[in-house]
């Protein structure tokens, strides 16, 4: 019994240590391979073969590879070459649109300067609630730009101004947060950190300069060791990527089964699928949502790790949460912490100090309700430009009910008392981990970035899948 | 008043609940390390303010601040200096 219950723990132990993609940063051969000149141009090539999967052509990988070369031979330049890649980058995209590219210089140069104002001023009204004042400000921004006589020129560049500013509003927001860090002796990894070579959504992968300085590589070993978990993530984003391939024509071309929104049309036209079809495409979106955001999410961090910088991956393991709050982190850890920084923590620290519960709640619809529909607002403000911004937020009803079902599972998941964990696999990890899919399958039924449907079809669709039909 | 020896305990606690059991030094990074979650932070800043009378939305919040037991105590002392 004894040796066979050793047995069965070094197996599980064995299982557990399993790695598809061998840990190459721990193997001190191949870290110092990877500090030698032979070793870097190594590691850089293979990178870039990598990256071609994902980019559409040679100029785009080399447009990328360039800088990074850059900062892997001459690591003492790196910031400097993180704050200039990315506008050289955006004057060569827009070499042939001078506006653009003079709004997108004038949105860098008013981010640098709110900066630069906040750390001077630390005590007035704006340095002390500098991002309330720049949300404020882009919300008046986009109601003069509505106020503009159409297709005269303040219409033009003031549309044009929102657009660029709504690309760059949260990298400010965080490098006005950074306002109460240690600033460095010099701002480039501030201007770097505004838009950086790495990419990102709207959403700052992996937050500002603050953050960075604090992962960023110290000498050349933690540099090579770095850069080859940079490459070990994105070779595992092109095999989700692979997998996701395969994926979708087994389910959807072999096996017919419709993608949610498809599934949802046909629910709104009167011919909806199966039941079990439905179900199916329920649980398929909810790993395809997985696959989506693990492969985009460990591609930039990738090149964020190749510039040097050790940051976490935006989706880590979460199959693997057992909380809907947990799932929450590990899915879209970036966003999570924008709207925790941001919303959350303003919000808890200044309300209901004195009511627990009540304080928990109000903070997190603070930030899961609240932040995420102005995230939202914001990101799609060309819906405000072509419809007028209350027609816009009319039409984000589904977004609204969302975030809101979103909100009330995480306030749930954070006031349950939690007692002692089960014992055994399948109490402890596989039910509270199936239960958390069952919530996110639910919830994605409202997940429609498309705002095709009113509300009420989503709520039939819904009702469709446990039998009820009104 | 509570000491390091508190913060400590109240940290391994909630390293502990994470599933956590790895060696901690005061100096060790808890939340930008990602060994600490954003909720966890929210129960460090009431530990925090119950039991040092720290009031964030007075000082300014910074999650560098509270990193580390070495931060967490220079933020102790220096609220308790002020």
């Amino acid at each position: 019994m004894v040796a066979q219950t050793g047995f069965t723990s070094t197996r599980a132990k064995g299982l557990a240590e399993f790695r598809l993609i061998p840990r190459i940063e721990t193997y001190p051969a191949v870290v110092s391979f990877a500090q030698t000149p032979l070793g870097k141009v190594a590691l850089l090539a293979v990178f870039a073969l990598g990256m071609r999967y994902f980019l559409p052509d040679l100029p785009s990988v080399l447009t990328l590879m360039l800088p990074i070369a850059l900062i892997t031979f001459l690591p003492e330049y790196r910031r400097f070459v993180l704050a200039i890649s990315p506008i050289a980058i955006v004057a060569m995209q827009s070499a042939n649109d001078l506006l653009t590219l003079g709004l997108t210089l004038a949105v860098i140069a008013l981010g640098i300067f709110l900066y630069w104002c906040a750390m001077r001023w630390p005590e007035s009204r704006f340095g002390k609630r500098p991002v309330l004042f720049l949300l404020t400000g882009f919300t008046l921004l986009i109601l003069l730009a509505r106020a503009a006589t159409p297709r005269s020129w303040p219409h033009l560049i003031l549309w044009g101004l929102v657009g660029a500013l709504a690309s760059y509003l949260w990298f400010i927001a965080y490098a006005l947060t950074d306002r109460n860090s240690k600033p460095g002796r010099e701002l480039t990894l501030e201007v770097a950190a505004l838009r950086p070579l790495w990419g990102s959504t709207n959403t700052p992968f992996p937050k500002g300069a603050a953050y960075l300085r604090r992962i960023e590589a110290k000498n050349p070993e933690q540099l090579a060791i770095f850069q080859l978990k940079g490459l070990k993530l994105l070779a595992w984003a092109i095999l989700l990527a692979a997998l996701q391939g395969l994926w979708y024509r087994f389910f959807h071309g072999y096996l017919r089964i419709p993608m949610p929104d498809q599934a949802l049309t046909m629910s709104v036209q009167g011919t909806p699928v199966a039941w079990h079809l439905r179900w199916a495409c329920q649980i398929l979106a909810y790993f395809e949502l997985i696959f989506t955001f693990s492969i985009f999410g460990h591609r930039i961090i990738a090149v964020c790790r190749m510039a040097g910088f050790n940051a976490l991956r935006n989706t880590y393991r979460p199959l693997s949460a057992t909380t809907i709050m947990e799932f929450f982190n590990r899915f879209y850890y970036y966003f999570k912490e924008l709207l925790v920084d941001f919303f959350f923590y303003p919000a808890f620290l200044r309300y209901w100090k004195r009511h627990k519960r009540i304080r928990m709640i109000f903070a997190t619809f603070a930030a899961a309700f609240f932040g995420n529909s102005l995230y939202h607002l914001m990101r799609d403000w060309q819906i405000a430009r072509d419809d007028g911004p209350w027609r816009a937020i009319a039409s984000y009803q589904v977004l609204f009910f969302y975030n809101a079902f979103l909100a009330a599972g995480l306030c749930v998941s954070q006031l349950r008392k939690r007692g002692p964990k089960p014992a055994g696999f399948v109490r402890a990890h596989l039910l509270p981990a199936v239960g958390v899919g069952f919530f996110y399958c639910i919830l994605n039924v409202f997940d429609s970035d498309e705002r095709m449907y009113p509300l009420i079809e989503h709520l039939k669709y819904l009702a469709g899948l446990f039998f009820i039909h009104f | 008043m509570k000491g390091r020896a508190e913060i400590r305990e109240f940290v391994q606690g909630l390293l502990a609940n994470s599933g956590d059991e790895g060696t901690l030094a005061d100096s060790d990074s808890l939340l930008f390390s990602g060994r600490l979650q954003s909720i966890d932070a929210v129960e460090i800043v009431v530990f925090l303010e119950e039991n040092f009378g720290i009031d964030f939305a007075q000082i300014g919040f910074d999650k560098e601040r509270i990193d580390s037991i070495d931060a967490i105590c220079a933020l102790t002392q220096s609220v308790a200096k002020a």
